[in-house]
């Protein structure tokens, strides 16, 4: 978003129109491409996991060659190194990622599809309907979202989908909000104000003229929702309320995160924190650009 | 002409801008002077030129695109090519168009006074306080220590804009620039203000450099007029000398623009047809030519030079009041164009 | 408008620990069930009477709502001996309070000058630098920050304190403090920058900005005393809307840092289903968000005078 703007030495005039030939080109760029590149990659080691030559990731293959106790460092053996329970960690880390990444993209599927569904027709029906469900979403959005996690996932068994469902939960308020005003502004323009004067059921118009306009805004943040979503499973695991059984990424930095583990063997925490860290950053970064070609600001918020 | 006397000489001062499609010449061999308490009014279209002439001789463009080329001595000193930040406020001032967006919204009014005071003159609080008000009642507010407290948005825009006044004089400039004062203003304040500027020359004997795009503005209240086209000067002339015997084409057809309570009721108005140059690809003769009714084949290749050494200066091979010109003129009109493919309607004599 | 709402948040979490938790166990353990053993049944019985648990769902919000109007957060589930859930607050909500409130500050002392420094060199190199550099620390969970900074600062460095110890002096643990502080300061900071950054170069196209450095305002005069105050809008907007954030952070921050606070009071509390504990903690912190958000109006009134009119 660089405008050709002048602020060098502080606040001179900007300079005239005759030379302000700065035309945004707008183009995704190499970045957006890279990113893609690199969720497209942690996505098909996730996918592929089971089928690829990777060792066990709860098998411990402690004095392996005689390396004597674990944890090892990075080696040939363990390209990523192993876990104080001589566990692989390249292993554990690609099989980490199909929990993280499964729970983070569901999640947001079910927001989307739900929070964005009722947000829809809230935007266009508006009256009673759309009262009671801002109210609602109002009072998710009253809650901090974390604890209302915890909340809900204290109360159910914590497995894959619970998870996924909880945090879907949580980002029906979000979603549905940018879903309403979305749907707000498209529906006090003409083209639906000419469907309705011609008749057109309100499904209908919701489904032909108001949806196709309203997903794109929405699908731009898609990405960054995602990454969102993946966050906050990484912090409720962390926290040791994610899933029960299996690893996750937050899981293996909460191994990794023990004193005593950061001290001896800091790959330990460090492999799945840029394994995080990379796809957090890939995702919202493409969100972001996607986000400036669709040119999403006035609907934010 | 004495020189001490003379405050501001500015020789082939020139602005040009790098942009991707190339050079555009904004300014273009500008040539004045102007004497301690005099005033000089740059008249001239948006594109002209002057507002860029104006900011950027005060050093306030600071893009690195920016060429800027000539002389422009003030009170002897050279300012082409220095840093001017230890003119600003104290010995030139400047006022500008849109009074409400040149104050600071969220900064009382006397704040606003007080920091060139502060700044400039070295005044503690009580006697700015005291000086402020003296301003404010200078250019004219009632009730000045209330004002003090005021925020911008609580004041008229004639207010306001006397606000502003006040604020450039506090440093006692000897030049002030006014950047098209009453533009943004309802025609009735526009006299007020445009009095009060010359009621504070007089008083204080300051020059003023007064910019504008109306001609009606600048009779009367100026010493000496130049008119800009396409950033450079087409004529340049003491005021009453331009209005009584205009040479250039151009403001010949400003003059006509605008209407005037002498004329007859329904006389027609001529706006002038076509648009300003664009710097960067500019006519290579005269500027004015695709726009000049009189304009012939030696106006699309040859740039007219005005004379410097003239008290009445302008840029053209075929002025006016002139027996070259009224014959170009009639030779377009019967043909039915200009040199330039410009056609002429009817034979408008004013 | 408000109220209603934190009467709906109360509501909803009440419900939901009553319905999917049972109380009677929580409180009891394994003897709930026992129907035989009389100690057992007397033990039952005084809870029942203690929490009201024999009368119908309502009727015990309604009861558990009047009392905690009054101040009266009730007792907690579970072993005798351990304070009444008001004294467990009062224990640990300034603590937790004190790391936010450090937080928010420590954002914004580094935010400001963070924005100020980039919104003036808009687009040149160094410009361009902090704005990835604001984008990593943005990408970043803060557990992962957590671990990181933890290492680097605590483990291998050792400028501060492996552990929390709430008997230590104010200053020490003032101190000791800091790391979690920054942890939850660094994204926050890097929100505001960039905000603050594009207000500001907004702002500074205006012409009261030029007719300042046309008076013969200095460049960092007018950055500062000019410039600033219009362009602080959208960060004061987001300072609000991040404590929600906040919060789940400190949550994460204290539980890693093992700083006995509300978050982990919570999350605690949860995970035992004492749900008094949790009523009590999630109203607070509804409650603080309503206050921070009129604080955040009254903000607005006072940066810009157009406002109050």
């Amino acid at each position: 978003m660089s405008q050709d703007v002048s602020t060098d030495g502080v606040l001179e005039a900007a300079e005239p129109e005759a030379a302000q030939v700065g035309v945004e080109k707008k183009t995704l760029g190499l970045g957006f491409w890279l990113s893609v590149g690199w969720i497209a990659l942690i996505v098909s080691l996730a996918l592929f996991a089971p089928w690829l030559p990777l060792k066990d990731p709860d098998a411990n293959f402690i004095d392996i060659q005689g390396k004597g106790r674990p944890p090892y460092g990075p080696s040939g053996d363990f390209w990523l190194g192993s876990d104080q329970d001589a566990r692989d960690m390249l292993s554990r880390t690609i099989y980490g990622a199909r929990v993280s990444l499964v729970v983070g993209f569901s999640a947001v599927a079910f927001g989307f599809i739900v929070g964005g569904t009722i947000g829809l027709i809230s935007g266009f029906v508006r009256g009673t309907f759309d009262k009671i469900t801002s109210f609602i979403m109002l009072v998710l959005l009253s809650f901090p979202a974390l604890i209302l996690a915890i909340l809900i996932t204290s109360l159910m068994e914590r497995g894959l989908w619970t998870i996924a469902l909880t945090l879907g939960i949580l980002s029906v308020a979000p979603v549905g909000r940018l879903a309403r005003s979305a749907s707000l502004v498209f529906a006090e323009r003409e083209f639906v104000m000419a469907a309705r004067t011609m008749g057109a059921k309100p499904s209908h118009i919701m489904l032909r003229e108001l949806l196709p306009n309203v997903l794109i805004p929405m699908s731009a943040l898609a990405l960054l929702g995602t990454a969102v979503a993946i966050v906050a499973e990484g912090g409720l695991a962390f926290l040791g309320l994610s899933v029960e059984k299996g690893s996750t990424w937050g899981k293996l930095i909460l191994t990794g995160a023990q004193t005593r583990q950061l001290e001896e063997a800091p790959w330990i925490a460090f492999v799945p924190i840029t394994a995080l860290f990379l796809t957090v950053m890939a995702l919202n970064f493409a969100g972001d650009r996607l986000r400036d070609y669709f040119d999403v600001r006035e609907l934010s918020l | 002409m004495n020189g001490s006397r003379v405050l501001l000489d500015v020789s082939d001062y020139s602005v040009g801008f790098r942009t991707e499609s190339g050079l555009a010449q904004v300014v273009d061999k500008v040539s004045f002077t102007l004497e301690r308490g005099k005033t000089l009014g740059i008249v001239g279209e948006s594109g002209s030129g002057k507002s860029v002439l104006n900011r950027s001789f005060m050093g306030l463009i600071s893009s690195n695109r920016q060429i800027e080329e000539g002389s422009a001595l003030f009170d002897g000193e050279q300012l082409v090519g220095r840093d001017r930040q230890d003119f600003w406020g104290k010995r030139i001032g400047m006022i500008f168009q849109d009074p409400m967006t040149s104050l600071n919204p969220v900064m009382r009014i006397g704040r606003q006074i007080f920091e060139p005071l502060k700044q400039h003159l070295n005044m503690d609080k009580a006697q700015a306080t005291g000086r402020a008000i003296e301003l404010l009642t200078q250019v004219g507010i009632p009730e000045p220590e209330r004002r003090l407290k005021q925020y911008p948005h609580e004041l008229s825009g004639g207010m306001r804009q006397r606000v502003m006044i006040a604020i450039a004089l506090a440093g006692e400039p000897e030049l002030l620039i006014a950047d098209e004062p009453t533009t943004a203003l309802d025609v009735t304040v526009q006299k007020y203000i445009l009095d009060l500027l010359a009621d504070l020359q007089t008083d204080i004997g300051m020059a003023i450099v007064l910019i504008t795009h109306d001609l009606g503005v600048a009779r009367g209240r100026t010493d000496d007029i130049m008119v800009m086209y396409g950033g450079r000067v087409m004529e340049l002339a003491p005021s009453e000398e331009l209005f009584s015997s205009m040479s250039h084409p151009y403001t010949e057809a400003l003059f006509s623009a605008i209407p005037r309570v002498d004329q007859p009721k329904h006389t027609r108005l001529t706006p002038i047809a076509g648009a300003p140059p664009d710097p960067v690809d500019p006519p290579p003769g005269c500027r004015f030519s695709p726009r000049c009714v009189y304009a012939q084949d030696d106006c699309l290749t040859s740039l007219p030079q005005v004379d410097p050494a003239a008290e009445h200066q302008f840029a053209c091979f075929y002025p006016v009041n002139t027996e070259q010109g009224r014959d170009a003129r009639g030779l377009n009109a019967e043909r039915g164009h200009t040199a330039t493919g410009l056609k002429i309607q009817s034979v408008a004599v004013h | 408008m408000v109220v209603l709402l934190l009467l709906a948040v109360s509501m909803l979490t009440f419900v939901a620990m009553n319905i999917l938790g049972d109380p009677l166990f929580n409180i009891l353990g394994p003897i709930a069930g026992d129907t035989e053993n009389p100690e057992s049944v007397a033990k039952i019985e005084a809870a029942k009477a203690q929490y009201y648990l024999d009368k119908p769902l309502p009727e015990r919000y309604v009861r558990w709502l009047g009392d905690f109007v009054q101040g009266d957060m009730g007792v907690r589930f579970a072993s005798d001996g351990q304070p009444p859930v008001t004294g467990l607050i009062k224990e640990r909500l300034p603590r937790s309070l004190l790391l936010m409130g450090m937080a928010q500050v420590m954002a914004l002392a580094i935010a400001i000058p963070w924005g100020v420094f980039t919104a003036a060199r808009a687009n040149k190199p160094a410009d361009k630098l902090s704005t990835v550099s604001s984008f990593f620390l943005v990408s970043m969970p803060n557990f992962a920050l957590a671990v990181i900074l933890y290492y680097i600062f605590a483990l291998k460095l050792g400028w501060f304190p492996l552990r929390y110890d709430a008997s230590d002096g104010f200053f020490t643990r003032m101190w000791q403090l800091f790391l979690p502080a920054l942890t939850l300061a660094l994204p926050g900071a890097a929100v505001y920058q960039r905000l603050l950054r594009t207000d500001l170069i907004t702002t500074l196209q205006e012409d009261f900005i030029l007719m300042a450095r046309a008076k013969g305002v200095s460049k960092r005069r007018v950055l500062f005393r000019h410039a600033l105050r219009p362009s602080m809008f959208s960060v004061i907007t987001v300072f609000g809307i991040n404590a929600g954030a906040l919060v789940g952070g400190a949550l994460v921050v204290e539980t890693f840092f093992g700083i006995p606070g509300i978050g982990t009071a919570v999350v605690e509390a949860i995970l035992r289903e004492d749900f008094p504990v949790v009523l009590a903690i999630v109203m607070i912190i509804a409650t603080g968000f309503v206050i921070l958000n009129f604080l955040v109006d009254l903000l607005y009134s006072v940066l810009d005078p157009r406002v109050r009119s």
